[in-house]
């Protein structure tokens, strides 16, 4: 998958076959919707619930698919129950982020959808020397989840972020291309 | 300013009416292990000090730059990166003839990174930590949105982290494969001291 194309149609699955991971559109809009008016989804992440269909439709045009790499995370039905993205930090190191809608959580599909992800990014970026991820320090879920995919508790950076107006602590996680996956 | 001509001010301390006694000052007098050092702004008649620490290999080992090789180069960086810097000073010793440099970076609006350099005909007497120790005990009054003080040193530089550790930094992990020093990808060791921690 070439980086420079913002829309590659090529859908992944997981090893399992229980999520395949796409490209977000416009049409996925009340998917999307599910997750991101949900307050205890939106809990740790960066923005505030979403209030209309809208305002979905308009962060969806104008924040997801304008992004470098995103994906929705799709069950068998090909519908998103959320997405994945990675950012990129500086030339050698990305940072990876999800989202799922709260009834799918507690099944493995962030742990297979992280682990996915991970493994492609290495394949096609090779020049990327690290993979990471900061986590709130209450996000226990999310911690779990970088863990079962084996990425490194580093450490918890205090008062490192501000997150809706708070200074939050924040764990740092690591997984690099030397480092073997978890099942 | 202090001069560097002013040689004749008393060795008494009560009586150093040429420099100014500000409470970093004060603290590096009372405290300090077996130099006494004081912080002050650098400048470009510093520039001479500057290059003895600058073209050390030694020195510059595990600094993002290359050791300097020319006075041009030197003055450059003082007009530069030194002057316009938010919070640079230049690490003294009694005669305030400048023998290393340390600076508080804001790396956004709530952290700021804490580096320093020191010649090393100067390593090993507690400088480097002292030098630390006042920034650590005045940076949060002088910049007080910054809730974070932070240092990320090479794995190898454990002199470097035992600076940090004397003075009561937290060392948080290691961050593997975290920057690129001189074409090497660096694990790095992070330390953090908050306005709420206490100074050792």
């Amino acid at each position: 998958m070439d980086l420079n194309e913002t829309q590659p149609t090529v859908v992944v699955s997981s090893p399992s076959g229980r999520i395949s991971l796409r490209p977000m559109t416009l049409s996925d809009v009340d998917d999307y919707m599910v997750w991101a008016t949900d307050a205890e989804v939106a809990r740790f992440c960066s923005w505030e619930p979403c209030t209309s269909r809208e305002e979905a439709i308009k962060y969806i045009t104008d924040s997801v698919l304008t992004h470098p790499w995103l994906r929705a995370i799709c069950l068998e039905d090909d519908r998103p129950i959320g997405y994945i993205l990675i950012m990129p930090v500086d030339k050698i190191r990305k940072e990876i982020g999800y989202v799922l809608a709260r009834k799918y959580w507690g099944n493995g599909f962030a742990t297979e959808a992280v682990r996915l992800v991970t493994a492609e990014v290495f394949k096609e970026m090779p020049e990327v020397e690290r993979v990471e991820a900061l986590v709130d320090v209450e996000n226990v879920g999310s911690q779990r989840v970088l863990e079962k995919v084996g990425f490194t508790r580093e450490g918890v950076m205090r008062k490192f972020i501000v997150m809706k107006g708070s200074v939050r602590d924040m764990v740092m996680f690591s997984f690099l291309p030397s480092d073997p996956f978890r099942y | 300013m202090p001069s560097k001509e002013t040689n004749v001010q008393e060795n008494s301390k009560e009586s150093s009416s040429e420099m100014e006694i500000d409470s970093c000052t004060l603290k590096a007098m009372i405290s300090s292990p077996s130099e006494k050092i004081h912080l002050r702004p650098m400048t470009l008649s510093d520039i001479d000090d500057f290059m003895v620490w600058a073209t050390d290999v030694n020195v510059t080992r595990f600094c993002t730059w290359e050791p300097y090789t020319s006075r041009e180069a030197g003055i450059a960086f003082i007009n530069n990166f030194v002057l316009p810097h938010p919070w640079l000073r230049a690490i003294c010793l009694d005669d305030d003839y400048a023998i290393g440099s340390i600076s508080v970076t804001p790396v956004d609006s709530i952290r700021g990174e804490i580096g320093y350099v020191i010649g090393s005909k100067y390593w090993g007497k507690g400088i480097a930590t002292e030098a630390v120790r006042l920034v650590a005990a005045e940076i949060f009054k002088e910049m007080p949105e910054m809730e974070r003080l932070e240092a990320l040193v090479d794995v190898d530089n454990v002199g470097s982290q035992k600076v940090l550790e004397k003075v009561g930094f937290v060392r948080e992990g290691v961050m593997r494969k975290f920057m690129c020093l001189k074409g090497n990808v660096r694990d790095m060791v992070m330390f953090s001291f908050l306005p709420s921690d206490s100074l050792l």
